[in-house]
C-alpha cells in the first residue's frame, strides 16, 4: 500500500472518514485565511454599525455585535483561538498520556499501580473549581489555560493506552525482542509505542472535540483567554445575551463550533472503525 | 447403502465475481466419512460454509444440494438461496474453537436444553434426561452440565460441542478443523468418539483438517483441495496408494517426514541441574527438572502435552522467568542463570527462541529489514544489507522480502522470517517452542527440512519442543519425554520411538495417527 500514490489512498478511505477529513481541512484554512478578507477590524468598535443584520451589501457578511464589531471576522478569530487551544492542549495531552500509559502497562508492577493511582488522584480533582483558582490567582494567560485543559483530558488516553500496553507486552513479538537482547527503553521505543500510536491518534481526534469543547465552555463562563482576544466560547456569550434582538449574534459561532466537533467526533469515529482489525 | 447427501457444481465467488471455489461435486453415504484435506485457504471451510449457507458477506455460493435419495421439493435446495431449513436437522457443523463456538457465560446444560427445546420440542424435563444422556455419549459427567465452557478443558469443550451439533438430531455432521488444535492424546480420543457415536449411528461425516494422517484415519473416501479446486476424490486407500497428483503426492511425503542424522555426542553447551519451578498460588511446581544437558550442535526434542511445562522450561532456559534460587543453569561454562542487567542482555544472543504463532512473533508495524537489523544492532553486528540478505537466503526467502511487512506473508514465510530473526543474533542454541505446531502438513516438513538444515550447516544446538512424535522424530538426536513438569525419560530418538521405557511414551507413541502406510494397505 506505500506504493500508492496518495490521492487513490485518499479516495478509498471510508466516507464519513473522507469527509470529516475535508471539512475540518476547510474549517483550519478558513480559520487562517478568512480573517483578512474582510476589511473589518476584530477590536474596533463602529458605533455606527450596532447589531446590523447580515448582509452583502454592507460588507458584515454575518452582521455585527452590539458595539459595531464584525462578527465574520471575530467568529474566524475566535475559532483561530479555539483550534490552536484544542489542538495544542492535545499534543501535550498525547504526548503525555502515550508515555505515561505506556511505561505504566510494559513496566507493571508497583510502579504500574504508582502510576495508575496518581491517574486516580488527578481524575477525582474538581477540575472546573481548579481551574477556577488558577484563573484567579495566576490570571487569564492563553498558556495557563493551555495547561489546565492539556493537564485534564490526557487521564482517559493514558489509562486506554496502558490497557493496550498491557496486552501487547504478552504479546510474542515483545517477548522475541526481549530475548534478543533489547533493553525495556529499546522495546518501548522499537514496538511498544510504534503499536500503540495508532490507537493513541483515534483517541487524540476524540479528545480535540472534548478539548474544543471545554475552551468554549470556559470562555462561555467568562474563564477563557483575556479580552480582546476571543475563542468560540466568548463569541457565544456574547451572542446569548443578544439573542432577541439580533439571532446572528450567536448563530455564526455557534454553528462554527458544533461542525468543528461534529468533525473531531466524526474523524475519531471513522478512524477507530477502520483500525478495528474485526471490522476488516 | 442409501445416500444421505449429494452436492453437485458447489461454486463460490466473492463480490467482484472472483471465483474462490471452482465447481465441484460429492456425494455421502449413510455412516460414511468424507475426508477434506488441503492447506489453510484452499477452500475446505468455504465449503463446509456454503453447504450451511453460512458464508461472509460478500461471498456468494451457487449449486445444488440434495438431502437423502429421493429428489423432492422438500430435500432439494438451491445453494444461493435461503439454507435455514438444512442446518441443524440436515447439516451440523462444528468449528475448530470450541470456546469461541459456546456462549461463554451460559452453563453447558442450559445451551443443550435451549437447542432441544426449540429444535426437538421438548419439555424441560424431557430436556433435561435428553442432555444428561448426550453427554454420557460423550463419555462426560453429568456434573458438566452445570459448568460453563471457560470452566472445562479444550477436549472436554469439544465434546461439548459434539453433544450439541449431535442434539438436533442431523443427518450430517461436518467437523471443520475440529481437532486440530487438540493434544495428539486428546484427538484420539476424540476421533474415536466420532467414530463411535457419529458413523456408528449411521450419520454422515465430513471431516475437514489440515493433517492428511488425523484425515486419513478416520475418513472413507477422501478429498484433496488446493487453491480452490476439488483436485481429487476416492476411496482414502486408493488415494493414498495412487495418488494422481504431484500435490496429493506432496502431502503424502510430507507426513512421512525424513529422519534426522545423529551428531556424534559432544561437550554439553548448557546443562541444566536441579531446576524447580512454582508459579505463585500453584500447588505444584510447574517444572522440577534434575538434570538435563543439550550438546554442542545437538538437537534435542523436548515431547509433552500442553501443560506439561514444556513452555516454562523454554522460557527458564530463555531467562524469561523471575530468577530463583533453585538449580542451575551453565551454558557453555557460565552461570547463565545467575546473569543480570546488561550482561545478560549481552548474553541473550546466544540463545534464541522461535514462537509457535507466526502471525503473533513479529512486530506488524515493522518492516522485514529492521526486524532482522534489530538484534544485531543491539549486539553491535552489521546491518549492512548484504548481512540481511544472507540471512534470508539462509531460510529461503528473497531479498525483495526486506521493504515488506509481516502481513504480506504466509504463515510458513513468517516463519521463516522468525527463523531468520532468531539467527541474526548469531546464537549458539536456538529454542523452537512449538515452532511448527501452527503450520500446515506440507509446510511443516518444509520449516523441519530448514532447521535440520540450519543445525548441520551452522552447529546449531537446538532445542525443539513438541507435543508431535513425528515432528520430534524428524529433527531430533535425542527426544526428552515430559510429563508434570518432569521428564520422565530422555534417550537417543530412534531407541525410543523404537523401545519406549516410560509408560506415559507409550501412550504418546500410540496416540499418533497410525502411518499412512499401514492405512493404505
Amino acid at each position: 500500500m506505500p506504493d500508492t500514490p496518495l490521492p487513490r489512498r485518499f479516495a478509498r478511505l471510508p466516507a464519513n472518514l473522507r469527509w470529516s477529513l475535508l471539512t475540518l481541512a476547510a474549517l483550519i484554512v478558513l480559520a487562517l485565511v478568512a480573517p483578512w478578507l474582510s476589511p473589518f477590524d476584530p477590536e474596533t468598535p463602529d458605533w455606527n454599525a450596532v447589531l446590523q443584520p447580515p448582509s452583502l451589501a454592507s460588507g458584515h457578511w454575518f452582521g455585527t455585535d452590539a458595539i459595531g464589531r464584525d462578527i465574520f471576522v471575530r467568529s474566524f478569530l475566535g475559532l483561530r483561538l479555539s483550534l490552536l487551544i484544542g489542538l495544542l492542549a492535545t499534543a501535550m495531552a498525547l504526548l503525555i498520556g502515550l508515555c505515561w500509559g505506556a511505561v505504566a502497562g510494559y513496566f507493571g508492577g508497583r510502579l504500574e499501580r504508582l502510576l495508575m493511582r496518581l491517574l486516580d488522584v488527578f481524575s477525582a480533582l474538581p477540575f472546573l473549581l481548579l481551574v477556577i483558582l488558577l484563573l484567579a490567582l495566576f490570571g487569564r494567560s492563553f498558556a495557563l489555560l493551555l495547561v489546565a485543559i492539556g493537564g485534564y483530558v490526557w487521564i482517559e488516553l493514558a489509562r486506554v493506552v496502558r490497557a493496550e500496553a498491557a496486552r501487547l507486552r504478552g504479546q510474542p513479538f515483545v517477548t522475541a525482542a526481549v530475548v534478543a537482547g533489547a533493553s525495556p527503553w529499546q522495546v518501548l521505543r522499537w514496538h511498544l509505542l510504534p503499536n500503540l500510536l495508532g490507537l493513541a491518534l483515534v483517541y487524540a481526534s476524540l479528545i480535540a472535540a472534548n478539548a474544543v469543547l471545554i475552551e468554549s465552555f470556559l470562555g462561555f463562563l467568562g474563564l477563557g483567554v483575556a479580552e480582546p482576544a476571543s475563542g468560540l466560547g466568548s463569541l457565544l456569550h456574547d451572542g446569548s445575551q443578544e439573542l432577541d434582538q439580533a439571532p446572528w449574534t450567536l448563530l455564526f459561532p455557534a454553528v462554527l463550533l458544533v461542525a468543528t466537533l461534529a468533525c473531531f467526533q466524526q474523524l475519531g469515529d471513522a478512524l477507530r472503525d477502520a483500525m478495528d482489525p474485526r471490522r476488516q | 447403502m442409501s445416500c444421505l447427501l449429494s452436492v453437485s457444481d458447489l461454486r463460490v465467488e466473492d463480490g467482484r465475481g472472483r471465483e474462490l471455489l471452482s465447481p465441484l461435486s460429492f456425494s455421502l453415504d449413510a455412516g460414511q466419512c468424507l475426508g477434506i484435506v488441503g492447506e489453510s485457504g484452499s477452500g475446505k471451510s468455504l465449503t463446509a460454509l456454503s453447504l450451511c449457507g453460512l458464508l461472509p458477506e460478500p461471498l456468494q455460493a451457487s449449486g445444488h444440494l440434495q438431502l437423502g435419495d429421493e429428489p423432492d421439493a422438500a430435500s432439494s435446495f438451491d445453494l444461493s438461496g435461503d439454507l435455514s431449513a438444512v442446518r441443524g436437522g440436515g447439516i451440523a457443523l462444528v468449528f475448530q474453537d470450541a470456546l469461541a463456538s459456546l456462549h461463554p457465560l451460559r452453563s453447558i446444560g442450559s445451551q443443550l436444553r435451549e437447542t432441544l427445546c426449540v429444535r426437538r420440542a421438548m419439555s424441560r424435563a424431557q430436556a433435561d434426561v435428553e442432555a444428561r444422556q448426550l453427554l454420557s455419549r460423550m463419555q462426560l459427567p453429568g456434573a458438566m452440565l452445570s459448568r460453563l465452557p471457560h470452566q472445562v478443558s479444550g477436549g472436554q469443550r469439544q465434546r461439548m460441542l459434539l453433544a450439541l451439533a449431535l442434539a438436533t438430531q442431523p443427518r450430517v455432521l461436518i467437523a471443520d478443523e475440529s481437532t486440530s488444535a487438540l493434544d495428539p492424546q486428546v484427538q484420539a480420543s476424540v476421533l474415536d468418539l466420532l467414530r463411535r457415536e457419529v458413523l456408528g449411528r449411521g450419520i454422515g461425516l465430513i471431516f475437514i483438517g489440515h493433517d492428511l494422517s488425523v484425515v486419513a484415519s478416520l475418513a472413507d473416501r477422501l478429498a484433496v483441495f488446493h487453491r480452490g479446486h476439488l483436485l481429487e476424490q476416492g476411496a482414502t486407500a486408493s488415494v493414498i496408494g495412487q495418488p494422481a497428483h504431484d500435490y496429493t503426492r506432496q502431502l503424502i511425503a510430507a507426513v512421512r517426514l525424513p529422519a534426522a542424522m545423529p551428531a556424534s555426542p559432544t561437550s554439553p553447551l548448557l546443562s541444566l541441574r536441579n531446576l524447580r519451578v512454582r508459579y505463585p498460588g500453584a500447588e505444584r511446581n510447574a517444572l522440577s527438572v534434575d538434570a538435563l544437558d543439550i550438546g554442542r550442535g545437538e538437537a534435542l526434542a523436548l515431547v509433552g502435552e500442553s501443560g506439561s511445562g514444556k513452555s516454562t522450561l523454554a522460557k527458564a532456559l530463555l531467562r524469561l522467568l523471575p530468577a530463583s534460587d533453585d538449580g542451575e543453569i551453565m551454558l557453555d561454562g557460565m552461570r547463565w542463570d545467575r546473569l543480570s542487567g546488561a550482561a545478560l542482555r549481552r548474553t541473550r544472543r546466544r540463545v534464541q527462541c522461535v514462537f509457535q504463532d507466526p502471525y503473533a512473533s513479529l512486530d506488524p508495524r515493522q518492516r522485514i529489514d529492521r526486524l532482522l537489523a534489530e538484534p544485531r544492532r543491539i549486539h553491535g553486528r552489521s546491518t549492512d544489507r548484504e548481512s540481511l540478505i544472507t540471512l534470508l537466503a539462509a531460510v529461503g526467502l528473497d531479498a525483495d522480502a526486506l521493504v515488506r511487512y509481516p502481513h504480506a506473508f504466509s504463515g510458513g514465510q513468517r516463519q521463516r522470517i522468525a527463523i531468520a530473526r532468531a539467527l541474526a543474533a548469531e546464537p549458539d542454541l536456538l529454542i523452537a517452542d512449538e515452532a511448527v505446531s501452527a503450520l500446515d502438513a506440507r509446510v511443516r516438513g518444509e520449516i523441519l527440512a530448514l532447521l535440520n538444515r540450519l543445525k548441520a550447516q551452522r552447529g546449531l544446538s537446538l532445542l525443539f519442543i513438541t507435543h508431535d512424535m513425528d515432528a520430534a522424530a524428524a529433527v531430533a538426536d535425542r527426544i526428552a519425554v515430559m510429563k508434570d513438569g518432569v521428564i520422565v525419560e530422555c534417550a537417543a530418538a530412534m531407541a525410543l520411538l523404537e523401545a519406549p521405557r516410560h509408560d506415559y511414551s507409550r501412550v504418546l507413541l500410540a496416540a499418533r495417527p497410525a502411518p499412512l502406510s499401514a492405512q493404505a494397505g
